[in-house]
């Protein structure tokens, strides 16, 4: 097990380093000059040829696009990944709290559709076919295929201005989570607790669920040993939807004012701020790279058979 | 077992239904109580740096925070933190007198000394400021006493009170703000002597501002102003339905994502009141002259698209009747603007006439004319954040093809249009005048500068002539002369065509029905909050 942990975490320095040269290099085919964005990002309103100039030689944007891209590497390894492009302040400032919010968001999001989807998925198995089973899954389509804006649109007037029990945006108490939360919940878990289901009914078919119930186990304990057994195959599924959903939060920050990583993400990309750009998939690529490894340590303690091969 | 957990689910959800139901009538309404003597803004982005010698931050925040030596005003220019003024003969030395007994924010008394420290700073970053002819032309700045400062400019410039007159760059930060004595790369504070303090700011959530008790012109009214950043327009239009925020107005990108619908509703409610200023901007079409191998460059076809554009049904379907048709660039309201010009309305037949005479012949009827084999074809850039551009585009695109002209749109992001505009890589692109107090004279100098206008007025046949018109204006010291140079210069690029006007912008506020005292200042980014007052009930 630790070999294999030190074997993943050593792949995943290559893999950064090329995540990070893809993202430089897609950077480098934009028609636009960069220093000329960055000016604009500045709101500077009028931007002479003398002053793209400056501000190249200020920004390191006149080296080679090579040596560039080594200094950003070398001061990367020191743990100092610069300066906005637009604001001037440190990456890491404008990161950080944007990185934390969206975290919450995520982990609160991520708890909601796994209790949501293992107990729908159960309660569908078990009903397969009938009517409860239909009436769930023909409601989370329609809320699944709804677009996240106007389901939000929808529940902020209902929830918000109508009832008026909680507020329409912001990041004020525990009530501003309830509404984003359950946009992202409604969308993710319309499509996982079909995972668990089929999981479960396709377990409920197994040998052993027969074996035990002709050997007159109780019907609960059987199912404990269904459940534990059908999760196996979704956990690396709920694993990964750590890291979709912190890459994924665009539109339900956007609506609900949150004050996230998808937000600085975008305004970072508009405004060819490459630092911040170059930060932030670094951090989406770790956060894929450690849940995937969580996700293997996850389903090597669920599985014995997994243990032996890692 | 199987019946009894399908019992359990829909247990749940029936009582959650129920709990959604009741509970409504106890909702306390302390929220809008609370909030009645005070304004929570919606605002689309964070306010951002709030340093005023550079660019990053929101304007309207900047207004409340610092202010100019003086104030650009309907009237003309008004004293503000210079009491009176005298200009040399020569129109080369400005003597300010400063009002006395004003302090900035943190205490530090603002008096000449502070004057030059802050000028000094502005003019060290010059290149940032290229677009304020001013930055250029200042010579050095003294101080004469304690209350009293000179500014020497290299030749007479007559804007120079205008331009000092704008939120930015030349106003005025306690030099205690100031990291190693300069402004360019940041400030450890945002003291200014203007009516408002900032006292907090959650970057990329809010901002709060409390009045300046000991401001020289008295406490501003409305005490504490929250500045609330709501990036979508349909979050923004619910909150304030609820009242958890209270005022909007429109940004230079129109609206902070209101449209006039949302609006029309908030007043119907009841709680709001919609108030308008005068036309502010002017919406156009740059029309690219110097692009030889494009239609564009020969001016029959401008004028014909001026000519074919229903800019009265644009005004009443895309608008809503709130932003007028425009006839000219600038609004006869602007300085200098309100001179004599041929009246184009909207005419098709005479823009077909307009387009057989230059040679551009359809060879089917309701096809695409051609000239010498080449298209009548052009290529129209609007801002894909911009819904009002896209339909007005779209509109333009069905009303040009009735003549004979091929529209192609394409949406891009606004910094792509700005690269487009300074590489003269386009045929028509959307853009808009700076404002009143920047019109006509920061506008008209754009036209000559290669980042602005330089593509769109440049393949004229007059272009030289213009060119010097506009050097010679702005530095001319009389005013019959400045009046005769503008009048030119604005019949040139009417005559061109190469500026087509659309629709008048103007601000529009949305505020509580108990707000009195709203007024306007001469531009559409900043109001004059601390005129503002509530009714008492």
């Amino acid at each position: 097990m630790g070999r294999y942990l030190l074997k993943r975490l050593l792949i995943s320095i290559p893999l950064l380093v090329l995540v990070s040269f893809c993202t430089f290099c897609l950077m480098q085919f934009s028609p636009l000059d960069p220093a000329e964005v960055v000016l604009q990002a500045q709101g500077v309103p009028q931007i002479t040829p003398e002053l793209v100039a400056q501000t190249k030689a200020e920004l390191g944007m006149d080296k080679p696009f090579i040596v560039r891209y080594l200094d950003w590497l070398l001061s990367c390894l020191q743990l100092d990944f610069g300066h906005s492009y637009v604001t001037g302040k440190s990456v890491w400032s404008l990161l950080g709290p944007a990185f934390v919010n969206t975290l919450k968001l995520t982990l609160v999001s991520v708890a909601a559709i796994l209790v949501l989807s293992v107990a729908l998925g159960v309660i569908c198995a078990l009903q397969a076919g009938k009517r409860t089973d239909q009436a769930v899954r023909a409601v989370s389509f329609l809320l699944a295929s709804l677009p996240p804006y106007l389901l939000a649109a929808i529940l902020v007037w209902y929830f918000a201005v109508k009832l008026d029990w909680l507020p329409t945006s912001g990041m004020d108490s525990y009530k501003s989570y309830l509404l984003p939360v359950a946009v992202t919940t409604i969308g993710y878990a319309g499509i996982y607790f079909r995972m668990v289901r089929s999981a479960v009914l396709g377990n409920l078919h197994e040998e052993y669920v027969r074996y035990s119930r002709a050997c007159g186990l109780p019907e609960r304990k059987i199912m404990l040993h269904v459940i534990r057994n059908s999760l196996q195959v979704t956990t690396a599924v709920f694993c990964m939807a750590i890291p979709v959903i912190l890459g994924g939060t665009v539109v339900v920050e956007n609506v609900f004012a949150w004050p996230g990583l998808g937000t600085l993400s975008v305004k970072a990309i508009m405004s060819r701020d490459f630092p911040l750009i170059q930060a932030y998939v670094l951090v989406l690529a770790v956060a894929f790279i450690l849940f995937n490894t969580v996700s293997d340590v996850l389903q090597a303690a669920l599985n014995p058979k997994l243990r032996e091969e890692l | 077992m199987k019946k009894a957990q399908a019992g359990w689910l829909w247990g749940a959800i029936v009582s959650l239904l129920v709990l959604a139901g009741c509970g409504n009538e106890n909702a306390a309404p302390s929220e809008p109580e609370k909030q009645a003597r005070e304004l929570v803004m919606a605002v689309s982005k964070d306010i951002k740096d709030m340093n005023p010698h550079l660019y990053t931050g929101s304007m309207f925040a900047q207004g409340m925070l610092y202010e100019s030596l003086v104030e650009n005003t309907e009237a003309g220019i008004k004293p503000l933190l210079a009491e009176s003024w005298e200009i040399s003969g020569d129109g080369k030395v400005y003597t300010f007198h400063l009002r006395k007994n004003v302090t900035f924010h943190d205490g530090a008394p603002f008096n000449a000394d502070a004057v030059k420290k802050n000028i000094e700073a502005v003019q060290h970053n010059a290149a940032k400021h290229s677009w304020i002819k001013l930055s250029t032309k200042i010579a050095s700045c003294n101080v004469v006493d304690e209350h009293t400062v000179e500014l020497v400019l290299t030749e007479p410039y007559y804007p120079t009170l205008v331009e000092l007159s704008m939120t930015r760059p030349y106003v005025f930060v306690s030099p205690k703000n100031f990291i190693e004595g300069e402004t360019k790369d940041g400030l450890n504070g945002y003291s200014g002597t203007g009516p408002y303090k900032l006292v907090e700011h959650k970057a990329e959530q809010s901002a709060v501002f409390e009045a300046n008790e000991q401001y020289w012109g008295g406490a501003p009214a409305v005490k504490k102003i929250t500045a609330k950043v709501l990036p979508a327009g349909e979050t923004t239009y619910l909150a304030l339905q609820k009242g958890e925020v209270n005022f909007a107005f429109t940004d230079d990108r129109g609206a902070n994502n209101l449209d006039v619908e949302a609006m029309n509703q908030l007043e119907q409610s009841g709680k709001y009141q919609i108030v308008r200023s005068q036309p502010m901007n002017t919406n156009f079409l740059a029309a690219n002259s110097s692009k030889k191998e494009s239609p564009v460059h020969d001016r029959a076809v401008r004028e014909a698209l001026w000519y074919a554009m229903d800019r009265e049904l644009i005004s009443k379907q895309i608008f809503a009747g709130t932003e007028p048709p425009a006839d000219t660039l600038f609004s006869s309201n602007v300085n200098y603007a309100n001179v004599e010009l041929k009246q184009r309305e909207y005419a098709p037949e005479k823009a077909k006439q307009l387009l057989e005479e230059a040679g551009w012949l359809a060879e089917q009827a309701g096809g695409v004319r051609k000239k010498n084999g080449a298209v009548l074809a052009m290529k129209l850039y609007y801002d894909v954040n911009s819904s009002a551009q896209k339909t007005e585009a779209e509109w333009m695109q069905d009303q040009l093809k009735g003549i004979g002209i091929q529209l192609d749109l394409i949406g891009e992001e606004s910094s792509s249009i700005a690269s487009r505009r300074s590489s003269g890589d386009y045929d028509l692109l959307f853009n808009q005048t700076w404002g009143l107090a920047y019109d006509p004279q920061s506008t008209i100098a754009a036209f000559t500068s290669k980042s602005s206008y330089y593509y769109t007025t440049s393949g004229i046949a007059q272009a030289e002539e213009l060119y010097k018109k506009i050097n010679d204006v702005m530095v001319s010291t009389e005013e019959q002369a400045r009046k005769s140079l503008y009048r030119d210069i604005l019949n040139i690029v009417h005559e061109e065509a190469v500026f087509i006007p659309l629709t008048n912008g103007s601000v529009t506020i949305v505020a509580p029905k108990a707000l009195q005292g709203i007024s306007f200042k001469q531009t559409q980014y900043e109001l004059p909050f601390e005129r503002m007052s509530f009714a008492t009930k």
